[in-house]
């Protein structure tokens, strides 16, 4: 048997190091619908320490805003259903708690910014309003009292510090009458203002042109820096994974294909799958080869393959992996796949 | 080679509130959302557009296949003046000039199978035979790489990049000269789009197309576009062949968006953030609010300036004259 975890607090020099800042281990979850039971996320370990940024990476359908979900605790149950595993968030395993304990645990503790920034900001109200709702939060989880005044410098001094150029006008705007690169920061400031220690981002930079992408992200390092905020990228975008991770997640039907640190997964890819998605980015001029893309089509959660996942698209694969699904193998150099081609011989 | 279209000082104007937009100054009746744009694309090549949210791209695209009526400038089509007020020539156009939407979702109507999609197009253009049409649609979705099954499928039932080869084939239904595509891959997932990518080309050589490809991806642009124009708040601030404007960008603005193309490394890690602030002018050049380069010619609006090698660029830095 084949360990898939490393064990807790050790690092590679064997230092005794502080416990993770989350820790999801081996999470199964289904979600029930019309035509039965389809398994979202399968054994999916995720370790994260404090101050860490983290990416999640996957095409649709791959289970990471879903994971993301299942960690702050919005999923709906029914239909989600957690089949097994544990997400423990400073010691206290989450799914234990009632949703009044979770509560509290939201905001100031684990934040989220959603990916459509005009459906998760509320069209009737103002900017305004919504942010200063973020601020009550914090208010009651802190038990402090902040004058009007002060929530107000609160709020400004965020979206300065997201480098907004005129808060005091975006604050007094209905969000359509925003463009997307500043709904996207309010959003992120209704997060930020509650100061959270795990701040996770679903595809927040998506839709925006790579200017007002550089800029956000420019920025959100930038607050990693400064506070020390954990964050978790879900992101389809590899580039934009690439530029702000330290250590990748890669996603596939519910499984994490490969982890490990972002300049290994990026220099040496592992597992064929990771391979393939860094090969259908484009990187030449318009005489370049055809681009070498995965064939066929993404899979569908309902009609799994046996075996590996992956094998019915993967140009390396053997009998075993039509039989039997790989475990969690470890490498040299730290990093996880889900790939007999890593068993060692 | 010859020019499929060319475009000569195009100009389009958007009606504007008092103070209704934000870029705006307040009370200026008609905005100029595309403002004195002239380039040509060639035949057999692809034409890339590229530019920020809000720079006009799209418009440029709708005005070439006529949802939109320029203020002033021409549209010439295999050189045949296009007048916007003639329905003739609004047909002329629409039956050379296909489309695809950035929009999968959109664009395509919900109650509508994916045949009835399709032949919409075949039926609106009266081009084909009633008879023909079912063979006609046949093709095409073998051409787009579509699966035949899919044709009683409703959108709905169909993944991202299927719906774009349905916004594809209902494009190319009626035999085309030049595509116009805009973002057509940027809702699509990175194998998925490396798919549809290698389609368009396929399709290109196969059925000697040309393309009007518009993206905000530089690695896109670059992986598809033999000529590069970028567009910044309604102006053409740089044209030339893609690689030379991506390798040897000429204008402050090219520049300083080429440094910005992410790439798989993690570089710019520690790096202070290059970018400027955005903005534009409303008199002289359009960039020059937020140029680094400003000198005293930016007051009056540059003209396209040659740079050598088909390289035009719009700025006085570099005006060989001066």
């Amino acid at each position: 048997m084949i360990s898939n975890r490393i064990p807790m607090g050790l690092t590679h020099s064997g230092a005794t190091v502080e416990r993770d800042l989350l820790d999801v281990d081996g999470l199964t979850l289904d979600y029930a619908s019309v035509d039965g039971r389809v398994r979202v996320l399968e054994n999916v370990s995720l370790r994260m320490k404090k101050g860490e940024i983290l990416g999640v990476v996957g095409e649709s359908g791959s289970g990471k805003t879903t994971l993301g979900l299942a960690i702050i605790g919005l999923l709906d149950s029914p239909p989600a259903e957690i089949i097994n595993g544990s997400i423990t968030f400073e010691e206290k395993n989450l799914l234990k708690l009632s949703a009044a304990e979770l509560s509290q645990f939201r905001g100031p503790g684990i934040g989220m910014v959603f990916q459509e920034a005009l459906a998760a900001l509320n069209p009737v109200y103002r900017t305004d309003v919504q942010i200063r709702e973020s601020i009550k939060v914090l208010e009651r989880a802190s038990s402090m009292n902040l004058s009007a005044e002060s929530e107000n410098k609160m709020m400004i001094d965020t979206l300065k510090d997201l480098r907004l150029d005129k808060p005091e006008w975006v604050v007094k705007k209905y969000p359509h009458e925003l463009s997307g690169g500043m709904r996207q920061r309010v959003s992120i400031a209704m997060a930020i203002v509650e100061k959270p220690k795990l701040l996770i981002l679903d595809e927040v930079t998506t839709g925006l042109d790579v200017y007002v992408q550089n800029r956000i992200l420019s920025i959100l390092k930038d607050l990693n820096r400064r506070t020390g905020t954990a964050m978790m990228f879900i992101t389809h975008d590899l580039m934009v994974a690439s530029q702000i991770c330290d250590r990748l997640y890669v996603m596939y039907a519910g499984r994490v294909m490969e982890e490990g640190n972002t300049e290994l997964i990026l220099s040496a890819p592992l597992h064929p799958y990771t391979q393939k998605l860094f090969a259908a980015i484009p990187q030449g001029f318009v005489d370049s080869p055809p681009l070498p893309a995965p064939i066929g089509e993404a899979p569908d959660l309902k009609k799994l393959p046996t075996g590996c996942k992956f094998h019915p698209r993967c140009p390396f694969v053997m009998q075993k992996c039509k039989e039997t699904e790989p475990p969690v193998l470890e490498t040299d150099d730290e990093r996880h796949v889900l790939c007999w081609l890593l068993e060692k011989r | 080679m010859n020019n499929i279209v060319e475009v000569n000082n195009l100009t389009v104007s958007f009606v504007v509130r008092a103070g209704n937009l934000l870029l705006f100054e307040r009370g200026s009746g008609m905005m100029n959302v595309v403002n004195d744009v002239s380039f040509a694309v060639r035949e057999g090549e692809t034409f890339g557009l590229a530019g920020e949210t809000g720079s006009g791209k799209s418009i440029i695209a709708w005005v070439l296949v006529g949802l939109f009526t320029p203020r002033s400038g021409s549209v010439k089509l295999l050189g045949r003046e296009i007048n916007f007020r003639k329905k003739a020539d609004i047909t002329y156009l629409r039956r050379n000039v296909g489309i695809v939407f950035q929009d999968p979702v959109g664009s395509l109507n919900p109650r509508l199978r994916v045949k009835e999609v399709i032949k919409e197009a075949l039926v609106a253009s009266k081009t084909f035979d009633r008879r023909d049409h079912d063979i006609r649609i046949e093709e095409t979705v073998d051409l787009v790489g579509l699966r035949r099954s899919s044709l009683d499928a409703y959108p709905r039932e169909l993944s991202g990049g299927e719906k774009q080869r349905v916004s594809l084939a209902r494009a190319l239904v009626v035999p085309k000269k030049l595509l116009v595509l805009d973002e057509p891959t940027s809702s699509l997932d990175v194998s998925v789009q490396a798919q549809v990518l290698n389609t368009l080309k396929e399709l290109k050589s196969k059925l000697h197309l040309s393309y009007f490809f518009i993206t905000h991806d530089i690695n896109v642009m670059k992986y598809m576009s033999d000529s590069l124009a970028i567009l910044y708040y309604g102006k053409l601030l740089e044209v030339g062949r893609t690689y030379d404007v991506v390798t040897t960008p000429k204008h402050p603005f090219t520049a300083r968006l080429m440094s910005n193309v992410p790439g798989l490394k993690r570089a710019e890690r520690q790096q202070e953030d290059r970018l400027g602030e955005q903005g534009s002018s409303a008199t002289g050049c359009v960039y020059s609010k937020v140029c680094p380069h400003v000198f005293e010619r930016c007051v009056n609006s540059p003209p396209m300036f040659d740079s050598g090698s088909g390289q035009f660029v719009a700025c006085f830095l570099h005006d060989k004259r001066s």
